[in-house]
């Protein structure tokens, strides 16, 4: 075993803790620099392991695993953590004293979804999972003062336990039937039996949870609007990928299709939570809101590609998760500076955004054209994967209903474009906005187009690290 | 003669006994010691899985104890959460913290 | 024979240590005179002052809260020390980083003003 290979993982905990540390250390709690020490170590991070995308290591017989799957979404986590802080920043110097463990806690939960997404055991995805969540718990409710804030984390604090015992439940079931915890050896020990479908069945719904698949997504909207608005982009993008990178590493792994089909009841799954997604997310009147019934849409459509279960369908679940950190930053990094700029994420506060700042409502209008999937943007790529994919295994229905309810999509996100580019402008002042929320908003803005312009090499790099399945 | 199987209904009568106190409750102190007791019915499957299924290795002694910790770490963060939420609004109560939804 | 008298030399140890300790206890403390609060039996505690039914300031449950993460994280030590000579110099590196990570957290509460009492 070649320990140099877990560089990334080590170095995403040195610089948590480090970040923690200079907070303690630096005067002031260090509330200047902080922000720029942890960008800047979350960048050096994402080099390293941009640069070790291809290596190849299982450690401790299946444990853990350094595979290109892995290295993939070690690179989404990683440009989506650093995104969320470049854009988060003007934000965040309202945490004044607090930053320090602001962007420690996104690091340590950057490092629970690393795991999450290399685990190769059942306890590892477990750990990770918790470091990931309990992060988040705290995230969300780090506004003192602010009863939103605080209600959400509590809220999330209960659902988010009451959904990883029921995730445990799952895998001890899984455990009884087949005596190991090692993904790989459950498949050679797998037998169709009651206990081990009521096992499967219990982990669905767990890992249903995380990625806010409909009938378990009813605390999104709640802690998505509550939470501190670059927390609940970070929520939205990086939190569902780290679901969905072990939900598929274990179920494609694990349980083998052909004794037991459970892409059916993803299928299912799917459809309902494009459906619902979709259909409530058309009556908000809040950004934040709308963007989160927004995001329990784009998972359905992610799970229509985990059903398929094919080359095509994984391939699309890979490439929609990368550009849904894109687009969705994108998306969020707008409302953040809109709320930090007038204070509030409601649709009105929108208004005559397109005077005040045509750059800030072109990026917020791509990006959302990319989620309702119109070419040639990246959005349009991904659900074009996702969806062939479940017509080659046969869920022509699945992909009418995705293809209905993208169309019914267009219309809310293009409520917001409608206030920032007609709606009566209350003030004509430009507004500011930092040089790091800049580039940021820049970053999206390329990722989008260009992934949606040259998918090729994105698409190479799925095909690359969905290799472990097939 | 007890085995597995006792082991395991145990467990999920403790399980379900969890998951009514999460719903019917309403203090929200009384809700994280429901979830506790989900947990601890997760530890009894494990532990008991291990001793029949797997009796030489001891990977579900292992699975419980890192349940153990990590749902200590939940319940501290989330008694903090309910004073940080008690200072605010005076009450634990779930019925009172009705600012978000729809 | 001689493993029964390395019985004997601990037995004698164990009784010499806790005499001894009570002797140097007895030796350095200060002796002011008795009292009545002081020959009272001591059971669980010492007799309250006061109304026991009273709220708790609250930073009596953040030391409870450190207490219980640093408690139960140490739980971790009992497989390791159980197998502690079949793991070897690479498991006891590894715990040495987990202790000090522990520590780092531990400096975080203390700074943090969690063991603070006032």
């Amino acid at each position: 075993m070649n320990y140099a290979l877990l560089s990334t993982e080590v170095l995403t905990a040195v610089i948590g803790l480090t970040v923690l540390v200079a907070g303690l250390i630096l005067p002031q709690r260090g509330k200047k620099v902080v922000g720029i020490l942890a960008m800047l170590m979350t960048m050096l991070v994402l080099v390293v392991a941009s640069l070790h995308f291809t290596d190849y290591e299982v450690f401790f017989g299946g444990v853990y695993q350094v595979d290109a799957y892995g290295s993939f979404f070690k690179i989404l986590f990683l440009s989506a953590g650093l995104l969320v802080m470049l854009m988060g920043g003007k934000y965040v110097e309202r945490f004044e004293e607090r930053s320090s463990e602001f962007y420690a806690l996104t690091i340590l939960a950057t490092l629970g979804m690393i795991i999450m997404a290399c685990a190769g055991d059942l306890i590892t995805i477990y750990v990770g999972l918790e470091l990931m969540t309990i992060s988040f718990y705290i995230l969300t409710a780090y506004v003192l003062n602010d009863e939103a804030s605080a209600e959400a984390g509590l809220k999330y604090l209960i659902l988010g336990a009451i959904s990883s015992a029921v995730l445990l439940f799952g895998m001890s079931l899984v455990f009884a039937m087949t005596g190991t915890t090692i993904v790989r050896d459950i498949a050679a020990q797998f037998t169709v039996q009651p206990a081990m479908i009521a096992g499967i069945v219990l982990m669905i719904a767990g890992f249903a949870f995380k990625i806010s698949a409909v009938p378990f997504h009813m605390w999104v909207p709640d802690i998505y609007q509550g939470a501190p608005t670059p927390v609940t982009a970070y929520l939205a993008v990086a939190s569902k990928a780290a679901g969905f990178a072990a939900l598929a590493r274990v179920f494609m792994l694990a349980f083998p299709l052909d004794q037991f089909n459970w892409s059916l009841a993803l299928a299912i799954l799917a459809a309902i939570t494009i459906v619902v997604g979709n259909l409530i997310a058309l009556a908000q009147k809040d950004v934040k809101r709308l963007l989160a019934y927004s995001s329990i849409a784009q998972a359905g459509y992610i799970l229509a590609g985990l059903a398929a279960a094919n080359v095509y369908g994984l391939k699309g679940v890979l490439f929609y998760a990368m550009l849904y950190v894109f687009s969705n930053t994108g998306a969020f990094a707008v409302t953040t500076a809109v709320e930090v700029e007038t204070g509030s994420t409601d649709i009105t506060a929108f208004n005559g955004l397109a005077k005040r700042s045509p750059f800030i409502a072109a990026v917020m209008t791509i990006c959302m054209l990319s989620l309702a999937g119109i070419p040639p943007l990246a959005g349009f790529v991904g659900k074009f994967y996702l969806f062939s994919g479940a017509i080659e295994s046969g869920y022509l229905w699945l992909a009418f209903i995705g293809l209905i309810m993208s169309m019914v999509s267009v219309y809310y996100y293009l409520t917001v474009a409608k206030a920032m580019y007609i709606g009566p402008a209350e003030s004509e002042e430009g507004m500011a906005i930092g040089g790091a929320a800049r580039f940021a908003l820049w970053a999206c803005l390329a990722g989008t187009i260009l992934f949606g312009v040259f998918p090729a090499p994105l698409s190479q790099m799925t095909q690359c690290a969905i290799g472990l399945f097939f | 003669m007890i085995g597995l199987t006792h082991y395991l209904i145990l467990a999920t009568l403790l399980f379900g006994i969890g998951l009514f106190g999460v719903l019917a409750k309403r203090s929200a102190i009384a809700v994280l010691m429901a979830v506790e007791l989900m947990l601890n019915a997760v530890n009894i499957n494990f532990v008991a899985i291990n001793k029949y299924v797997v009796p030489d290795t001891g990977v579900g002694q292992l699975f419980a104890l890192f349940v153990i910790v990590v749902a200590a770490a939940e319940v501290a963060v989330g008694l903090a959460l309910i004073i940080n939420i008690f200072r605010q609004k005076k009450s634990v109560n779930l019925h009172d913290f009705n600012l978000l939804k729809w | 024979m001689s493993d029964y008298a390395t019985i004997g030399v601990f037995l004698l140890l164990t009784m010499a240590f806790p005499i001894a300790a009570m002797a140097a206890s007895w030796m350095f403390r200060p002796k002011p005179k008795s009292s009545e609060d002081k020959m009272l039996p001591y059971e669980c505690g010492v007799d309250t002052k006061g109304k026991t039914w009273i709220r708790f300031r609250v930073s009596y449950f953040l030391y409870a809260l450190v207490f219980l993460a640093f408690d139960v994280g140490v739980v971790f030590l009992f497989p390791w020390a159980a197998k502690f000579k079949f793991l070897g110099i690479y498991a006891f590196a590894a715990m040495l980083i987990f202790i000090s990570l522990l520590l780092i957290g531990l400096w975080y509460a203390w700074k943090e003003g969690a063991l603070e009492w006032y």
